[in-house]
């Protein structure tokens, strides 16, 4: 049993790992300058926050829930951010624990909802969306917050050019599927997911697995918004406008099913790497904005028929 | 068994997907033929805007007039909002060793770090549409020349055309690019120098982030709540059709007179309609020609990088006749 389970998570990996591998054989083919270091790093360093929210995600969509709110949420940590900097004039790190706090909030509060009123998750946090928006076009007055370098030093490069923030990212995917994998709250939101009623006559304080979850997915939107505003130097009430979508897309690719009780973190960190490739690579080909689309949307849409059948197997 | 065949449906799946991807390459000639060339970078705003495909075709236009000086890599993102995406481009042109970035800033102020970057890099960075925040150039110690036009002065062209239409006291309403644009900032306030000359008296002004549909919701309140408005004055072409669109269907077009900026074809088809009253030529075809020359005589001869103002002209029913 223990053997079949390892063969099969094998080829899960083994699956993405071979479709990444071909994007990137692909391109370096095509292009002249697509298999060098400087892109890996360029691509290393774009993606921090599209896999902390990813990984937010595939923790939500584990427990058969969705969290629309990303996004915004991000939007309205890094207002609260650019507001705490510019106006307030508070350190950094107070200011980066006001962003998380803010993060915190609003997913407590998507959960409290969710479970309290038993309302369906893709209605209330598309409610969040909304509300965290227009909080986020409220404390900037709508307008981009420019913090400077104040903030531009987060965004430094380390070890072989790898920023802090990629370096974060990584923890964050660790930290993710140790827990999903090797802790009973983890193992727990495979429970929910899979059969809620289940979960609950086995003992399962379900309620409070699901407000947790949300909570750490709004944290996690905030961690995002302390790495983007690095990186734009800047609060924009309009970041993070469809971002909700591109995690899910990655989430979808590596392959966590959108009906819940499976998935896997690092599974989703391929789904995000996949797409930043996919993404890096049609520039560097030269090909135009409605091509890259339709690539990029035929992907997620042929990632969902594969999830569907797979989970016929 | 079946897995082995998911796995190949993968792989073949992608491949077909990329397949129309790759065939694009065959269209960019390969750089080992000639090393020496220049490789400049265009970096453009929405794609979606008419304003900037007509900068590209420009641009491509130029390139293949003098495709033995220069080549070019033309690329923009899908909305004008999204910031982080242009900053991405402007890494991922980095990475294709370009020597020179003509830019559009998507932002006056989030995209100057990135810049610094390729500055620093040894890439020559040329700025075009809109201009780079000065306070924050100057905070970094560096200097990014401007190619463009005057931005306040062809919104004041189209501002004066407007009150030669309208008596002193006229109610008028504006609607607005995005707010932190320079470009914005400077049309407004061409809109609004043009305003205090024809002592009109301005009883809307709300932002219409450059798009249509926004700039659609926008004016269909603002005649709803004034319905007295006798003229809008549109930061953009493409919020002027959204705002005759709503005065369209609100059976006011004809009471209001509508003013754009840009030139495209949509609205000359308006102007000439007499639809829309005006707008401004400010040369898209040629605006990123211009920061291209630009890019390449500092390639060449390595001189102090300098501002240059490029024309604008306003387009009336008479002019396009």
């Amino acid at each position: 049993m223990q053997e079949r389970y390892l063969l099969r998570s094998l080829l899960d990996y083994l699956g993405l790992a071979l479709v990444l591998a071909f994007l990137i054989a692909l391109f370096g083919f095509t292009t002249e300058y697509f298999f060098s270091w400087t892109t890996f790093r360029t691509i290393a360093n774009q993606i921090p926050d599209a896999v902390i929210l990813a990984t937010g995600m595939t923790l939500v969509l584990i427990i058969a829930g969705i969290d629309l709110s990303v996004g915004s949420v991000l939007a309205l940590g890094g207002a609260v951010l650019g507001l705490a900097l510019v106006r307030w004039q508070v350190p950094l790190p107070v200011a980066i624990l006001l962003c998380l706090a803010t993060g915190l909030l609003c997913g407590a509060l998507n959960g409290a909802l969710v479970v309290r009123w038993q309302l369906p998750a893709f209605i209330v946090t598309l409610g969040m969306l909304e509300a965290a928006r227009g909080g986020a076009y409220l404390a900037t007055g709508s307008k981009t917050q420019y913090i400077g370098m104040g903030i531009e030093w987060l965004n430094r490069g380390g070890v072989m050019g790898l920023s802090f923030p990629f370096v974060c990212a990584m923890l964050v995917v660790v930290a993710g599927q140790f827990i999903l994998a090797y802790t009973p709250f983890g193992r727990s939101l495979y429970a929910v997911g899979g059969n809620e009623e289940a979960a609950r006559l086995s003992g399962i304080p379900v309620g409070r697995v699901k407000i947790i979850v949300y909570t750490i997915c709004g944290g996690l939107a905030s961690l995002a918004a302390v790495f983007h505003c690095a990186r734009l130097t800047a609060a924009d009430p309009n970041a993070g406008i469809g971002y909700e979508l591109q995690a899910i897309a990655a989430v979808v690719i590596g392959g966590t099913s959108l009906m819940g009780g499976r998935g896997k973190v690092v599974n989703t960190l391929f789904g995000v790497v996949i797409i930043a490739v996919l993404e890096s690579g049609l520039v560097q080909i030269g090909a135009q904005e409605p091509v890259k689309r339709l690539v990029t949307g035929g992907i997620i849409v042929v990632a969902v028929i594969i999830d569907y059948y797979r989970g016929k197997l | 068994m079946k897995k082995i065949c998911f796995l190949f449906a993968v792989v073949i799946t992608l491949s077909l997907l990329t397949a129309c991807g790759s065939r694009e390459a065959d269209s960019t000639p390969p750089a080992s033929k000639a090393p020496e060339k220049p490789r400049i970078a265009l970096v453009m705003k929405s794609l979606a805007n008419e304003f900037f495909l007509t900068m590209e075709e420009g641009a491509r236009g130029h390139q293949a007039a003098h495709a033995d000086q220069y080549e070019l890599f033309a690329d923009g993102i899908k909305d004008e909002l999204d910031v982080n995406r242009q900053i991405q481009l402007v890494e991922q042109m980095m990475d294709r060793r370009v020597n020179a970035i003509v830019i559009a800033p998507a932002d006056s102020k989030a995209l100057v770090q990135v810049c610094h970057r390729a500055l620093d890099a040894g890439i020559v960075v040329i700025n075009i549409d809109n201009k780079f925040d000065d306070a924050v150039l100057e905070e970094r110690g560096i200097k990014i020349p401007f190619v463009g036009p005057d931005n306040r002065k062809g919104a004041r062209l189209a501002g004066d055309y407007l009150m030669t239409k309208l008596q002193p006291g006229d109610p008028v309403a504006i609607v607005q690019g995005v707010p932190s644009a320079f470009n914005a900032i400077q049309r407004l306030e061409g809109f609004q120098d043009a305003i205090k000359a024809g002592l009109l008296n301005v009883v809307a002004s709300q932002v219409g982030d450059w798009e249509m549909a926004k700039a659609n919701r926008v004016m269909s309140a603002m005649i709803t709540e004034r319905p007295d408005i006798k003229a809008v004055l549109c930061a953009n072409d493409s919020m002027a059709l959204g705002a005759v669109a709503a005065l369209r269907s609100a059976g006011k077009l004809e009471q209001v007179l509508v003013v754009g900026f840009d030139n495209i074809s949509a609205a000359q088809e308006l102007v000439r309609k007499g639809e829309l009253l005006a707008t401004v030529d400010q040369h898209a075809d040629q605006l990123a020609v211009f920061g291209i020359e630009a890019a390449l005589h500092l390639i060449q001869t390595g001189a102090a990088p300098e501002d240059r103002e490029t024309p604008v002209d306003l387009v009336t029913a008479e002019s396009l006749k």
